[in-house]
């Protein structure tokens, strides 16, 4: 896995030279204007979610009240009692939980085998089939409202969670995104010495294509699981009967059609965004891990 | 390579899009029930529109059914998708429905519902107020939607500020003060002078609430437009919404932020709008308690919102769901709706009954109840047609008037641009 | 780096050289393949294809969403070109497509490369970056509307406070863009910059520290290293991001509502086509305005991934079974 660099390629053994100093010193100055470039993207990201978090702290009087009060208030646990009494959150947050995992996990599955198919092989009609990919890729989505809810009904699904998982199950965002990864990540050779040590297209699959593609396929996981999450519109077609609503359709109903307590609604939306953070500070450890060229084992 | 798999798929396609126009939309054979239970009607709603004490009691058994009961799902802000969904796949649909305001919208397809003639309804018709019982009959004389909520109109203000102006602040006296539009707008006129505020947020309010309180709209039964006529109550609103906009006294505060921050440091002090309106004011603004009253708009009151109960075509029992509607809505049932969840009665005798609790406090020593239920009689029997959907390009343009485009380019526009829509809809005009 | 996948000795399970190409052997050599690909196809044209010919279907009709269909035949689209707000539609989503699109991958991939550096709190500048992507919609109407309103906003507040003139950041024409522009950037940005840092992971370290140890400026190994080892990663957000771009309708939706703001100024495409199907009751004229993107989409892609891709093939390549003329496929790209 080599590449030509314009820089050169000879290694200098001893950093402590005469010019170190002056490197040290270069080095300081750039790290401390990185810091404070993130910082500021930071404080510009945060701040939004930190007024939700504040927001639902306040009364809806407060929320709308002027100037605006950016400090927090005191009616947090009075907001959150709101929502667990007006609504089964325990249960809402168990099922969106569980179809949310489920789709993130097939999506994983399903997506990473054909990406790692049209990304290191070649088979007959394989431009003709991703072609096709992308073209369904670009198609209108909320259209099919209709159709699509006929369909779940033919197939006896509405009111079933199938019909929230199984649809979704392979995408081709999905197969789109890990077929780049795997393209810049894994390098022919280790499928070759595979290949010859006599692992089948499954085996190099699961033991280089995965492994190697790992930062695409934790970063699809993480991001099917919270777009599932998020979804309102297709499960408030799909779920009819009581009891059985995902988080969204179950704190959509806090929205009444003349008075409101967005206090309590902002408290909803906290609580629906905290195990999102929590998926994503779990998943993104994927990305941390520094693969290190030729070092893989098996 | 690309131009062969497109065709290559839509010519697979194709043949399913053949079966899917021939065979229609509805699911194939028997229409899947939403309720399992033979006993149990379905019923959707959504958060504060209905009494839960009411639910709960009927949910054991509905009265006067015979060994009926109630199961009300309670669904999300707007889910006229999720009905028409429904409706449109033939599947899964309750046995009752609320329709919100917009029910001129279900008016094309009427026949999704059961007329309630059918069942006894004329027997009621006389214990609710009559415009609001039109508001429930199709263009084809059908009575599909019953009356539940109302919301007569009135004119909120900031007595502090009408004080500030120099002008007395006493219901009485604004409400003769505004008693034309032409002086509606020579009082705001006094007001921004005087103390540099506006009378109302938008003029696409005082549009629209003209619209709300007058016995002619945009089109008649017959679905003529009516805005095209040399005299017409459409035009009479756009120069009136015109003229205050000349005068400078909205305040053009089009996003919520501004309107609610306008309200509470008085910046705007007044707003023409609904009875339920009340609440919402008192929820995002106690803090001016106190500072508000009620005088009467100009000319008469209009309605604004208001909600209605129907029944789909497939209610398992009709009977017993017209005995819960007309059981929800009697006097006594809607005078006990108003004090738990404030939904104003559209029956009549609710009002004489002397239960009904009114909340002062908010609008001083002003009882807005009685207030609001003078201006219930007010409120003038008019046609809301299904095409005023298209007709909402005229509120587009008037917010660009306000944004400084001309006005009379402005009104042309609005009507090319709604006769177009129509014309494509296969309307005359 | 991963060198062609054209490579004179084939990798291919099975392994065979020979030209003959009976179909038979062909479909049982590449099977394993074939399973691997098919589930998306399986599901697709289970899930996806009734309704996508549905709505084929319907821009050629006259739809409420509940009653009868009326065939129409090309009414819908012959509407459509000289629809006025459609056009306005189709200018405002490519300008703020390229106030947004742009400077948002740029950062997210300048954030990624400064993410990637041994500094401290690289956790939770992640979640930081990340957040913007799942706050919910309503807190950021809310958020959104306080910051820009025209007279009691945020921002023109603090100009006022200055001594400037308050600017229509929610009713000025441009200043709707804007806004707009600005919300999109500060959702995506994170999102697309964790999407780099992902890709970034898969970079030797030793390229960096042998740059590093020979005094090269971070901005050379920023565009000699970075940038070309994320190529594919960089197209595939080039992709999204446009087709996000052009699809553009969640926030224009939260800032404006329904219509776009005061002279339409924020209505994109998918904004008017949501406008006409679930508040006009056109499906018809919805389906028509959705198929009239997908063409524009499908334009857009096609140069965007020539413009991505093009580049490499002036890069000298190790070895090709044959040698293309003309810029071809994506495979023959690396």
């Amino acid at each position: 896995m080599t590449a030509t660099l314009n820089v050169g390629n000879t290694r200098l053994a001893d950093p402590t030279g005469p010019s170190s100093a002056a490197a040290r010193r270069k080095t300081l100055v750039s790290r401390i204007v990185v810091h404070i470039c993130i910082i500021i993207g930071v404080i510009l990201s945060l701040f939004p979610f930190y007024w939700l978090l504040t927001m639902s702290t306040h009364t809806t009087a407060e929320i709308f009240g002027y100037p605006p009060k950016l400090g927090f208030g005191s009616t947090f646990l009075e907001n959150v009692k709101a929502v667990i009494t007006d609504v089964d959150l325990f249960k809402a947050l168990l099922n969106t939980f569980l179809i949310s995992a489920a789709v993130a996990i097939l999506v994983m599955f399903f997506d990473s085998l054909a990406a790692y198919s049209f990304a290191k092989y070649e088979f007959p009609a394989k431009n003709v089939l991703f072609t096709v990919l992308m073209a369904t890729f670009l198609v209108p989505g909320s259209l099919s409202l209709v159709p699509s809810f006929v369909l779940m009904s033919w197939l006896g699904w509405i009111g079933n969670f199938a019909a929230l998982i199984v649809p979704g199950a392979a995408n081709a965002f999905g197969i789109f995104l890990l077929r780049q990864f795997a393209q810049s990540s894994i390098p022919n050779e280790l499928i070759e010495s595979a290949r010859v040590d006599g692992a089948g297209f499954f085996r190099t699959w699961w033991s280089i294509g995965v492994p190697m593609m790992r930062g695409g396929v934790a970063f699809l996981g993480i991001f099917t699981f919270i777009g599932t999450w998020n979804d309102y519109v297709w499960p408030l077609i799909v779920l009819v009967n009581p009891g059985q609503q995902t988080l969204q359709t179950a704190l959509a109903t806090l929205n009444s059609i003349y008075s409101t307590n967005y206090g309590e609604v902002m408290a909803g939306a906290v609580i629906s965004v905290v195990p999102l953070i929590g998926i994503f500070i779990i998943g993104s450890r994927h990305f941390i891990a520094n693969i290190a060229a030729g070092a893989i084992k098996g | 390579m690309a131009r062969i798999t497109r065709r290559s798929l839509l010519a697979g396609a194709a043949g399913l899009g053949a079966l899917a126009a021939a065979g229609g939309l509805s699911a194939c054979g028997s229409q899947t029930s939403i309720s399992s239970d033979p006993k149990e009607l379905v019923l959707w709603y959504w958060n504060r529109s209905a009494d839960p004490k009411l639910l709960a009691e009927a949910a054991k058994e509905i009265p006067g059914s015979d060994g009926y009961h109630l199961r009300a799902d309670v669904l999300g802000g707007t889910w006229d998708t999720k009905l028409r969904t429904s409706l449109a796949g033939n599947a899964y649909i309750p046995d009752l429905t609320f329709i919100n305001s917009n029910v001129s919208l279900y008016f094309p397809n009427e026949n999704m519902f059961l007329d309630l003639n059918d069942l006894g309804a004329q027997d009621y018709k006389d214990e609710y107020f009559d415009w609001k019982w039109q508001l429930g009959v199709t263009p084809t004389n059908r009575f599909c939607f019953f009356p539940l909520d109302t919301g007569p109109t009135g004119f909120y203000y900031r007595a502090d500020v009408v004080k500030k102006a120099g002008l007395d602040p006493d219901p009485e006296s604004v409400g003769e003060a505004i008693k034309t539009w032409d002086d509606y707008v020579e009082f705001g006129s006094k007001l921004k002078k005087n103390a540099g505020s506006f009378i109302e947020i938008t003029a696409n309010t005082i549009f629209g609430q003209y619209i709300n309180a007058s016995p002619e709209r945009y089109f008649n039964k017959a679905g003529k437009p009516l805005y095209m006529e040399p005299s017409n109550a459409i035009k009479d609103a756009w120069n009136v919404a015109v003229k205050a906009i000349k005068a400078g006294v909205t305040g053009n505060q089009q996003n919520s932020t501004d309107q609610n921050a306008a309200w509470t440091s008085g910046k705007t002090m007044g707003h023409i709008e609904a009875v339920w309106w009340a609440q919402i004011l008192a929820d995002t603004a106690p803090d001016s308690k106190g500072k508000w009253r009620l005088a009467s708009q100009p000319v008469r009151a209009g309605n604004s919102g208001g909600s209605f109960v129907c029944l789909p075509h497939t209610c398992k029992d009709p009977e017993a769901g017209f005995k819960f509607i007309t059981w929800l809505n009697n006097a006594k049932n809607q005078a006990t709706s108003f004090n738990d969840v404030q939904l104003f009665p559209s029956a009549i005798k609710s009002f004489e009954l002397g239960t009904m609790k009114s909340s002062t406090g908010f609008f001083g020593n002003q009882d807005p109840l009685s207030f609001f239920n003078k201006a219930a009689q007010q409120v003038p029997t008019s046609f809301i047609s299904t095409y005023e959907t298209q007709a909402a390009y005229f509120s587009t343009e008037i917010t660009n008037v306000e944004a400084g485009k001309n006005p009379d380019q402005a009104w042309d526009d609005a009507v090319n641009q709604t006769n177009k829509v129509l014309r494509k809809q296969g309307v005359e005009v | 780096m991963s060198t062609t996948e054209q490579v004179a000795a084939p990798v291919q399970a099975g392994g065979d050289t020979g030209p003959t190409r009976r179909t038979g052997n062909r479909l049982k050599k590449f099977w394993p393949q074939y399973v691997a690909v098919a589930p998306f196809y399986i599901l697709f044209l289970v899930f996806g294809a009734f309704p996508l010919v549905f709505s084929i279907y319907l821009s050629f009709t006259q739809w409420d969403g509940m009653g009868p269909q009326k065939f129409v035949g090309l009414a819908q689209y012959r509407y459509l070109i000289t629809d006025g707000r459609f056009w306005n539609a189709v200018e405002n989503t490519f300008i703020i497509w390229f106030m947004s699109t742009v400077p948002m991958l740029i950062l997210a991939l300048i954030i990624a490369f400064l993410l990637h550096q041994n500094i401290r709190f690289k956790g939770f500048y992640r979640v930081a970056f990340f957040i913007p992507n799942v706050t919910s919609m309503v807190a950021m109407a809310i958020v959104f509307g306080s910051v820009f309103s025209d007279s009691f906003g945020l921002i023109n507040s603090a100009i006022t406070a200055l001594g400037g003139k308050e600017f229509g950041w929610l009713s000025d024409p441009w200043g709707i863009k804007i806004t707009i522009a600005v919300m999109v950037i500060w959702r995506w940005t994170g999102y697309n910059a964790i999407l780099y840092l992902a890709g970034l992971q898969s970079i030797p370290t030793e390229l960096y520290e042998s740059a590093r140890v020979d005094g090269a400026s971070m901005f050379s190994i920023f565009t000699r290293i970075t940038v070309p080892m994320l190529r594919p990663v960089i197209l595939f957000t080039v992709i999204t991001s446009t087709i996000g771009g052009l699809s553009l309708f969640t926030e224009p939706q939260v800032l404006l509502g329904n219509d776009g703001g005061t002279g339409e100024a924020g209505m994109t495409i998918v904004l008017y086509q949501y406008n006409q199907a679930f508040t006009q009751f056109d499906f018809g004229y919805g389906a028509a305005i959705a198929w009239a993107l997908f063409i524009i989409a499908v334009i857009f892609a096609i140069i965007n991934w020539r413009l991505v891709s093009e580049r490499d093939t002036t890069k000298p390549k190790k070895s090709r079974r044959n040698t293309p003329a003309a810029p071809t496929s994506p495979e023959a790209s690396r």
